[in-house]
């Protein structure tokens, strides 16, 4: 059974709040998906360095600090393969591009203005997500990760804090388990 | 608590991609702003402009680089200025006896005597009053 933790992965903006999930094992040192992404890219040496880095401010200072998570930084991607409509918030999404051909991809799930899912993402090398290879699994997984979530937040086995800055169980404990 | 990765990205962003980034977000939030605000839709842009809509639906959602020409063309189009560009940079100010006193920091430039040998400081007094460029800074 694959099961998964939602956990902040950073709340210093003063706008929104970003979760990210790690995949529950053994390893208590697991990374969470979204720290695979960055330590992927955004890391010395590796070519596309610089626009994950430009990616990382923009999500934590542009919507974490300045502008929340409104529609001008996100492009939706209905989910075909279950011929949804759109339905309220049953998508993935991802932050979108600077620039010319941004190459990366980070998927994400927005609960609020105030609260965003952060997950993996990839390289984009073709003009459907789907057909790139790199990024086709990852977006299978971030479907995965949004359907259980979404479920989780219309059986109201999560909700949001009072403030609208946090998710928190039923219970108001905030380690998520889902 | 913050990730190790956050934390060392957080630390090592360099302040050059910091601002490009800042900046393209806040033209792409205005921008935007000034469309809802002015009821403008793409495709009445893109006629003004004599742009093809998938052009205009470019620079909205962030896949085409902003020049100075694009981005003078747009303000022009929307009637309001997209970026500013400060003057003078106000580094101190305090009141005093009513009086709002601000102090800036100039950098003067004076032509000197070429056939001095290397860089010599001298106190402006002692320069010519005239052909003297400032800058705040």
């Amino acid at each position: 059974m694959n099961i998964f933790a939602l956990e902040i992965w950073y709340d210093e903006g003063s706008i929104c709040t970003f979760y990210t999930v790690r995949w529950d094992t053994d390893d208590d040192d697991a990374e969470s998906e979204t720290d695979r992404f960055f330590d992927t890219y955004a890391v010395p040496e590796h070519p596309l360095e610089e626009k994950a880095i430009q990616l990382f401010r923009l999500i934590t200072e542009s919507i974490g600090n300045r502008y929340g998570a409104s529609n001008d930084f996100f492009d939706r991607i209905v989910n075909k393969a279950q011929e949804l409509p759109p339905k309220p918030k049953q998508w993935v999404e991802e932050i979108k591009d600077l620039g010319i051909n941004f190459p990366l991809r980070l998927f994400c799930y927005r609960v609020t203005e105030n609260i965003v899912i952060l997950f993996n993402g990839g390289i984009k090398e073709s003009q459907a997500t789907q057909d790139s290879k790199n990024l086709s699994m990852k977006f299978y997984e971030a479907q995965t990760f949004v359907k259980k979530i979404e479920e989780a937040l219309q059986s109201e086995m999560i909700e949001i804090s009072d403030d609208g800055r946090y998710l928190k169980n039923f219970d108001g404990t905030t380690d998520i388990i889902l | 608590m913050r990730s190790k990765t956050v934390d060392r990205l957080l630390k090592s962003t360099p302040k050059d991609v910091e601002i490009f980034v800042d900046w393209y977000a806040d033209l792409v939030v205005r921008i935007n702003q000034l469309l809802r605000e002015n009821d403008i839709s793409k495709k009445e842009l893109a006629e003004k402009m004599d742009k093809k809509p998938s052009e205009i639906s470019k620079w909205l959602s962030g896949e085409h680089n902003f020049t100075l020409r694009s981005l003078a063309k747009l303000s022009a189009e929307l009637g309001e200025p997209l970026m500013e560009v400060p003057k003078k940079k106000v580094q101190t100010e305090f009141i005093e006896d009513g009086f709002m006193c601000r102090v800036h920091t100039f950098v003067s430039y004076t032509k000197l005597d070429t056939k001095t040998s290397g860089k010599v400081w001298q106190f402006a007094e002692e320069t010519e009053p005239y052909n003297e460029l400032s800058n705040a800074g």
